[in-house]
């Protein structure tokens, strides 16, 4: 098992190599500031400067940015802190939701809750994240205004100004207030909450009906009979028996799909000012805000890239803790 | 004691007439009503946006250039049945147009996506060894970037786009899903006795491919097709949505308009006081579109995959 976790592990890294490298080949051969060059050589510079952590500058002259040529790393730290809050609550929300509807229908198969819960979980699916964000931020600018509904606010993140290029750019959210200890805590769950909802809506609706038909798939099966003839009571046979061969199916399966939650989550938040990964990636894009740092991209999308081979990694391991009978040779 | 000859006549057990494989897909699809309905409603929904030279032949830019329907509301009176956007072009009209060019690159690009994920996925599956080992590292190296990211960088990289070119980077990039799902399946299948019957039969590899693993993967490979619809459209539009992708000055998607139209502001801090029909309209398409897709392919999935699905 330690072998094959190790195995796993340095497949992880080869992938992470690879991705990076093709990355920045890909940018290399376009951009015009490492034209000329050999890609390799500025590559290894790259990668040198990433991983000392000091001497990583960015080459560009970047006009918006006040720090150029400083290192990109507490440039990318704080979006990445937010991007990975989000996706944290939102996965927490997913899982959540996904057991409360395959509960009820392995409970109450057939009823109007089963039919209800899977009539949303449909709609929650084929409602874009980034329309069913700016349908949330109507419905509480209308009830709300535009201080939002009680403690939860429109948009922005707890003591960083929003990005002055977002949607209803400054308009919604100046700067709300950080606090420290507890006030901060407090104010990043109020601020996580209507975002981390929004993300976690579509793949609740994914995910939840993929535990659902796994855990009634399971229900059927001859232990789960003899389970029920021994006496247990229906809730220890589904939460003790059934459900522990369910949740392995649909904890590989919502971590493989992590690379489209990452990516919806760039789009919630845009929509909801975060001030994460998102509306980092769209500032350092070129063709709309003027020349691009081929550096900055690059660590965003080897940020990114890495996310999805960790989780995938996290997610083969808790498939195996689950299930042994699905410990693969890696 | 009866007879033996008396035993002739049969026992009064009822035996299943034999359905093939097919017809008894289509049977299993007419006991799903909720299917049934999502599929009818897509063929309307589809056949509509294909038939859009007939039935919106003025274009997508045609301009009503009277006062009186700049940003109007939807109206009986007047011929603009969803109203106007604030220069005056007709809402459902674009939103036809939009229907179109989104179908038809979802479409033609998870069709293009599915016979490439058929043959190399295929051919992964069913030659196993070296190539197998390249291929499966290829895919998961290629869907290690995060879907969205990647179409941000690769049309950016190819601005202006076109739906064409949006069709050719969607179908190149979404093979790899269909080619893991499909080279899932034959690698399974491979082991299965009845292969190894035919090849002692003399089978030959094509022969073995094509008329005994390709049936039994055809399941799996509708329901992945029909996903890879949904997912396009949905990525197309978030793509959209962020700026880049299709432009609507070059051609109106669902995705493009109602991004479009988002982007302006809903609610109270509306930039250009476009009304919600603008908006609601190409949005409420796109997620009806989707919803359909999606009820379809579960109902697909149901009725070609009896014992593996139950959703």
């Amino acid at each position: 098992m330690l072998a094959a976790v190790g195995r796993r592990i340095l497949l992880t890294l080869c992938l992470l190599a690879a991705f990076s490298f093709v990355t920045f080949y890909f940018f290399a051969e376009t951009e015009p500031p490492l034209k000329g060059h050999p890609p390799l050589h500025e590559y290894w510079v790259w990668v040198h400067g990433l991983v000392s952590g000091r001497s990583f500058e960015s080459l560009i002259f970047i006009p918006y940015r006040s720090t150029a040529g400083a290192s990109l790393w507490p440039i990318v730290l704080p979006p990445l802190a937010h991007t990975a809050v989000l996706l944290a609550s939102a996965m927490v929300l997913v899982v959540v939701f996904s057991v409360v509807i395959a509960y009820a229908a392995a409970r109450m198969r057939g009823s109007a809750l089963d039919v209800l819960l899977r009539g949303l979980a449909y709609l929650g699916w084929a409602i874009p994240a980034y329309l069913l964000g700016l349908l949330v931020q109507l419905v509480v600018s209308v009830v709300g205004g535009s201080r939002g509904i009680g403690p939860f606010p429109l948009a922005g993140w707890p003591g960083s100004c929003p990005a002055s290029i977002g949607l209803n750019a400054g308009e919604i959210s100046p700067c709300p207030p950080a606090g420290s200890g507890i006030a901060l805590v407090y104010h990043v769950l109020t601020h996580i909450a209507l975002p981390a909802a929004t993300l976690a809506a579509g793949f609740v609706g994914l995910h939840g009906r993929f535990l659902r038909s796994a855990l009634l798939e399971q229900l059927d099966a001859p232990y789960v009979a003899t389970a029920r003839m021994k006496g247990l009571t229906e809730r220890r046979v589904i939460l003790r028996h059934a459900s522990r061969n369910a949740l392995a199916t649909f904890v590989g399966a919502l971590f493989s799909d992590f690379g489209a939650i990452f990516g919806t989550a760039l789009a919630v938040d845009w929509v909801f000012q975060l001030n994460g990964i998102g509306a980092l990636l769209l500032h350092e894009f070129p063709q709309s805000f003027g020349p691009a740092d081929i550096y900055a991209i690059e660590l965003i999308l080897l940020i990114s890239g890495g996310f999805v081979l960790v989780s995938s990694l996290v997610g083969d391991l808790a498939v195996a803790g689950l299930d042994p009978r699905l410990r693969r040779e890696w | 004691m009866t007879a033996a000859g008396e035993r002739a006549d049969p026992l009064p057990l009822k035996i299943p007439r034999s359905r093939s494989y097919w017809v008894s897909v289509g049977h299993r699809l007419l006991l799903q009503p909720a299917a049934l309905t999502a599929l009818s409603l897509l063929g309307v929904l589809f056949t509509v946006g294909a038939l859009v030279h007939e039935i919106a032949p003025q274009g997508w830019n045609d301009i009503d250039l009277s006062a009186r329907w700049s940003n109007h509301a939807p109206t009986l009176a007047g011929h603009h049945y969803l109203g106007t956007d604030n220069i005056g072009r007709d809402v459902l009209v674009r939103m036809l147009w939009g229907l179109h060019d989104t179908e038809s690159v979802a479409l033609i690009g998870a069709a293009i996506a599915t016979v490439l994920g058929l043959l190399l996925g295929g051919l992964s599956g069913f030659r196993r060894g070296w190539l197998d080992v390249v291929m499966m590292r290829f895919v998961d190296l290629v869907t290690t970037f995060p879907v969205i990211v990647l179409m941000l960088v690769v049309f950016t990289l190819l601005e202006p786009v076109s739906t064409t070119k949006a069709t050719v980077v969607f179908a190149l990039y979404m093979w790899t899903f269909i080619a893991r799902v499909v080279r899932a399946r034959i690698f399974v299948l491979g082991s299965e006795e009845f292969v190894e019957a035919a090849r002692a039969l003399g089978a030959s590899d094509l022969r073995v491919f094509f008329k005994h693993l390709l049936p039994n993967a055809a399941g799996t490979l509708v329901v992945a097709a029909t996903s890879m619809v949904g997912q396009i459209m949905l990525v197309e539009a978030t793509v959209e949505f962020f700026g880049y992708g299709v432009n609507s000055l070059i051609r109106p998607t669902l995705g493009n308009l109602s991004a479009d139209a988002a982007a302006s502001g809903i609610g109270q801090y509306n930039a250009l006081g476009l009304g919600w029909w603008v908006w609601v309209t190409p949005a409420a398409t796109l997620v009806l579109v989707l919803l359909c897709v999606n009820i379809a392919g579960d109902g697909l999935d149901a009725a070609l995959n009896p014992r593996a699905s139950r959703r």
